[in-house]
Parts: C-alpha cells; sequence; structure tokens
C-alpha cells in the first residue's frame, strides 16, 4: 500500500506542477501507438511460432527436400512416412520399436503418478490446513525448503531406495519418485486453498460427530474440483514432459517418451533423419499441447501456483 | 475438537508425507552430503579417511569441467535475465493495448507446455549447420551471418539461451501480467490526465511498484538456471567438448558416466549450497512482505 500512496504523491506533484488541463481522447479509433504495439507483438508472435512450423513442416517432409536446405519452405509433397517411421520403428538405443513404446510407458507412469501424488499431497493439504496439528508451521516450512532442492542432491539415494524396494527401473519407480518429488509443492497449493475455508464450517463439522474422513469425503473433497482440476492439468504436464526422472529410474525397459526422443535425437548411427525427428517431437509434444489449447487458463494457474507457492 | 479420534487421525494421515519428508529428502540429503565425504567410486563406501575428508571437493574445485560448469551457469543466467525483461516488455505491451490479448498470451505461453526435451529438439534442428537456419540465410543472400551457434564452444552457450529465453518468457509474461493488472487503475488515469511520458511513468512508476513481482521472478529463474539439464542434453550433450557443462549436466555425468559417487555427491552437495544462497533471499523476502501486509492490516 505504501508504494501506491508514494506514487500518488508523486503523481500529485506533478499535477501540481503542469498547469494546463490535458484532457484525453475518447479512445475509440485504433491510435498510431496501438498500431506499433500490434504490430511489435506480431513480430514477436512470429518468433515464438517460427520453431513450431519448422518442426510441422519438416515433419511431412521427404529427406530429399530436407537435403535441398529450403528450411522454411512447405513441403514439396506431404507425406505421414516420418510419422509413421517416428512411432513404429525409430531407435531409442538399441531398440527401434519406434515411440509407440515410449508413448504407453509414459501413460502408464502417468496413471500411478496422478493418484499417489495427489492423494498422498491433498490429505497432508488438508490435515495441515484445517486440523490442529501443533507442529503443522515447522513442518510446512521444511516442505517449503524440500520443494527447491535440487533433484541431484536426493538422485542417488532414491536409486538405492528404489532398488530396496525391487521398483527400480520399472514404471512403478518412476511414479514413486513423481510422487515424492511433486509431494511438497502439491502439498503447499492444497495447504493454501483449504486453509481459506471457513472455521465455521469445519467447528459445525466437527459438532455434527464428523470425524478427520468423513469430513474430507463429505465436505472437503467436494469442495475442491476447481483446485483439483488445476493441480491435475499442473501434474500431467510435468509428469508427461518429465527427462530427468524417467531416464534416471525408468531402467531399460520403462523409459518414458521424452527419454526415446532424447535417444532418437542425440544417438544417431548414420545419417540423421531430421523429418523422423521432428515427428517425434511433434508426437511427443501433442498431448500437452492439447491440454494447453483446451484448458490454456488452469495450466497457467497451475504453473504459476506452482512456482509461487512452491 | 477436543475428540480423542479427532486428535489422532490428522496426524495419522500425516504420516506418509512426514515419512517421505524425513526418508526421502531429509535423509537423502544427510545420506549424499556424508558420501561427499568418503572415497566411494562406483559403490558407496562408508569410511571416512579423517586425514583428507574434504578431498573429493578439493579435486571439484581442481576440475576444468567444473570450473566450464560454474562460469556457465552465470552466463546462462545471466542471458536468461532477458526472459524478465522480454516478459516484461510483451506484458507491459498486452496491458496496455487490450486487443488479441488472449491470443498474444497463447500464443507466448505455448512453449511452457512441451518438454524441454521438444523444445531442444527444435532448436538443435534450427541451429543445424548443414540445412538449418544459417543454410536458409546464405541462400538468401545474408552469407555473412553465422547462425550455427551450437557447433562451435564459444557460442554453443548463447544457443542454448535463446532457446531458454524462447521457452520462458511466456511465463514471467503471466506473472509480470498479473503484476501488471493489481496496480490501481488510478494510475493510469492520473498519469494520462497529468500527460506524464509512458517511459517515465514505467520506469520511475510502474517498475518501482512491482518489485516484489521481478524480485521473485529473478529468484525463480535462478532456481530454474541451476536446474537446467533437459535442455541441455537435447540440444548439445554437454558439447561440442565441455563447453556447455553446467552443474546438473556435471553431477550427472559425474555419476552415470564417470561413475564416480563421492565425486559426484561433492558436485551435488555444491548445487545444495548455490541453491540455498539464491533461496534464503526469498525466504527473508516472504517472510518481510508478510510481516509488511500485517502491518498495513490488509
Amino acid at each position: 500500500m505504501s508504494d501506491l500512496t508514494i506514487a500518488q504523491k508523486m503523481l500529485g506533484g506533478e499535477v501540481a506542477v503542469r498547469s494546463a488541463p490535458y484532457f484525453p481522447r475518447k479512445k475509440k479509433r485504433i491510435t498510431g501507438r496501438s498500431i506499433a504495439i500490434i504490430i511489435f507483438l506480431s513480430i514477436c508472435a512470429i518468433f515464438f511460432c517460427v520453431p513450431l512450423y519448422v518442426v510441422i513442416i519438416t515433419s511431412f517432409k521427404t529427406m530429399e527436400q530436407i537435403r535441398e536446405g529450403a528450411m522454411f519452405s512447405l513441403p514439396n509433397v506431404w507425406t505421414l512416412e516420418a510419422w509413421d517411421h517416428a512411432w513404429n520403428s525409430a531407435c531409442s538405443g538399441i531398440n527401434c520399436n519406434g515411440l509407440k513404446v515410449g508413448f504407453w510407458n509414459s501413460v502408464q507412469i502417468l496413471f500411478p503418478s496422478l493418484i499417489l501424488s495427489i492423494g498422498i499431497s491433498m490429505i497432508t493439504g488438508y490435515a495441515l490446513a484445517l486440523w490442529n496439528v501443533r507442529w503443522a508451521g515447522g513442518f510446512l516450512f521444511l516442505l517449503f525448503i524440500c520443494a527447491f532442492v535440487p533433484f541431484q542432491i536426493i538422485m542417488f539415494p532414491l536409486i538405492s531406495m528404489t532398488a530396496a524396494i525391487k521398483v527400480y527401473g520399472n514404471v512403478w519407480g518412476v511414479a514413486i519418485v513423481h510422487a515424492v518429488l511433486a509431494m511438497p509443492v502439491l502439498t503447499l497449493i492444497f495447504r493454501n486453498y483449504y486453509k481459506d475455508i471457513p472455521q465455521e464450517i469445519m467447528s459445525a463439522a466437527v459438532m455434527d460427530s464428523g470425524s478427520f474422513w468423513k469430513i474430507f469425503v463429505e465436505i472437503i473433497l467436494p469442495m475442491s474440483g476447481n483446485i483439483l482440476i488445476v493441480v491435475l492439468i499442473l501434474q500431467i504436464t510435468s509428469i508427461w514432459n518429465d527427462y530427468l526422472i524417467g531416464v534416471t529410474f525408468g531402467g531399460m525397459g520403462s523409459q518414458p517418451m521424452t527419454v526415446n526422443l532424447a535417444n532418437l535425437i542425440t544417438i544417431s548411427t548414420g545419417t540423421t533423419r531430421y523429418n523422423d525427428n521432428m515427428a517425434a517431437a511433434l508426437q511427443t509434444a501433442i498431448p500437452p499441447l492439447v491440454i494447453y489449447f483446451f484448458v490454456g487458463k488452469l495450466f497457467v494457474q497451475g504453473i504459476t501456483a506452482g512456482a509461487i507457492k512452491g | 475438537m477436543a475428540f480423542r479420534w479427532s486428535r489422532w487421525s490428522p496426524q495419522l494421515a500425516l504420516l506418509p508425507a512426514v515419512t517421505v519428508t524425513a526418508v526421502a529428502f531429509v535423509g537423502a540429503i544427510i545420506w549424499t552430503i556424508y558420501l561427499s565425504l568418503t572415497r566411494s567410486r562406483r559403490l558407496p563406501e562408508y569410511g571416512i579417511d579423517w586425514s583428507e575428508p574434504l578431498r573429493q571437493y578439493t579435486r571439484l574445485f581442481a576440475d576444468d569441467a567444473w570450473a566450464i560448469s560454474l562460469k556457465n551457469l552465470i552466463i546462462l543466467g545471466l542471458g536468461s535475465a532477458l526472459a524478465i525483461v522480454f516478459g516484461f516488455i510483451l506484458a507491459a505491451m498486452i496491458d496496455k493495448e487490450k486487443r488479441g490479448e488472449s491470443l498474444f498470451r497463447t500464443v507466448f505461453l505455448y512453449p511452457l507446455a512441451v518438454s524441454l526435451i521438444v523444445t531442444g529438439t527444435a532448436w538443435r534442428w534450427l541451429f543445424n549447420p548443414e540445412f538449418g537456419v544459417e543454410h536458409a540465410l546464405h541462400s538468401i543472400g545474408l552469407t555473412w551471418i553465422n547462425f550455427s551457434w551450437l557447433s562451435t564452444g564459444e557460442t554453443a552457450m548463447y544457443g542454448v539461451i535463446l532457446a531458454a529465453v524462447w521457452q520462458s518468457s511466456g511465463f514471467y509474461m503471466a506473472l509480470m501480467l498479473a503484476g501488471l493488472k493489481s496496480i490501481n487503475s488510478e494510475i493510469w488515469s492520473a498519469a494520462r490526465l497529468d500527460g506524464v511520458n509512458l517511459f517515465r511513468l514505467y520506469t520511475e512508476i510502474i517498475i518501482p511498484m512491482m518489485k516484489f513481482t521481478f524480485v521473485t521472478c529473478a529468484i525463480l529463474l535462478s532456481l530454474g538456471v541451476i536446474k537446467a539439464y533437459d535442455v541441455i542434453v537435447a540440444m548439445t550433450n554437454g558439447g561440442p567438448g565441455q563447453s556447455t557443462y553446467v552443474p546438473a549436466y556435471f553431477t550427472i555425468q559425474a555419476l552415470s558416466a564417470k561413475g564416480n559417487l563421492g565425486f559426484a555427491s561433492a558436485a551435488a552437495v555444491m548445487m545444495l549450497v548455490i541453491t540455498a544462497v539464491i533461496f534464503l533471499p526469498l525466504v527473508m523476502l516472504t517472510a518481510w512482505q508478510q510481516r509488511r501486509t500485517g502491518r498495513a492490516a490488509h
């Protein structure tokens, strides 16, 4: 608030100095400044779209046309050859079964990760926000710190632990590590959401002899629709887009799609098939892009909530 | 809330989260710190040579690749800061000119939705020395332009920065836009009434008012830079040579490729220290802000 008053004072001072009154025009027609701004923003928009455009058109080209070198020109012949090749027979290491392997691994990783991470964080957030837990403050602070810990410092211990419980190298290992790493941030998000629930509701519910779990299922869960969808989108995209956890814990057989893509583009023997690479990149990007274009607002809410509260 | 069962259920419900925090975070961090003091190579060894407990750190700071990693961390941090500047300019323009707001927002933010591996793949292709943007520019006569940045060690880091700025500008734009929208609308009308020029309005009033947003962005950016790994893997794989090594890449390389556990642990501990150095101001800032809003009786 103090910033605001200072600014108002400064502006007030300016008003006093300048005596000539100035009345703004009614802005109905487009001014020159508006046009300049729109042109600038459009140029920026083109800069943002160029990589996507190039990736899309390259994925539909033949290698012959790519070798001609005109990167920005449209395909002479639109072909789905590269899409088919990337999906069915692109190589990731020694396996040449395409990205479909990684796709199904990613799907198998996604669901247990979502259930585990959201389940545990939701209940933790609920307990911390609405029930009297004496050490809640300290624990929240600890979670806040954990949310920022770089993955590398817990990487080797987590490998040892997942190996000890026999999940290292399969989808469960990846899913559990996702849940562990997401838990601090998600708990903080849920806790911040639940703490705004009026205490009266909780008191009434407790009077009504509602137990911890009964209140959660009958009152809190129906109230969490909004936050649940935001967190769900945040988690789906971040799990899908993850590379590091997948490559570390996926072993040989359970690598997610991003790992297959990285292997395809970095370890290439013989001539690189750029159209395959681009098709593979698009196939990996399509699920989160679809989510983004349909529910972009919720996606943005999720990442900003995750970044700021986390 | 004085019933017995209502006292114990919450504690019981917190048990999984507490266990995870204690084991997978606190325990694991202590474990890694301990390992960094040992002579562990491929497999962990738990004997500490007390005559020289910090030998891994000594080796780390004598390592050329680690020096490159730290230098690149700073370059990447400074370069990526452009994303904040760019994000602010975009946000200010979108905020002033309401036409097309949602379209521009959608376009500027979509890179954030895709994996950094995909981003890296796309930019790696654009930087391709044979068929990439450079070739396209040369073929229309602009032969003096050099755009195959990733193929030489001197410029490879700038290529990574460009991709990082492309990827994250939209995010900072969204944060800045939220900050701009929370500014009292009277400021704008007062400034217009008064004929304050736009440049002065922004530099002397709006930006100082948004200092918390800027600090938040700067801290988020720094934390993101330390974690930068995926984009390096996809674009350069640390190369050419070791010219695009960053601490996150160095640490994982030391562990998985070199199989040097004690050494990698020491690098990871240094990453934690760097994070803490950035993180501390954030904690103080949040505490200060809370006290401030508390005093203002918001």
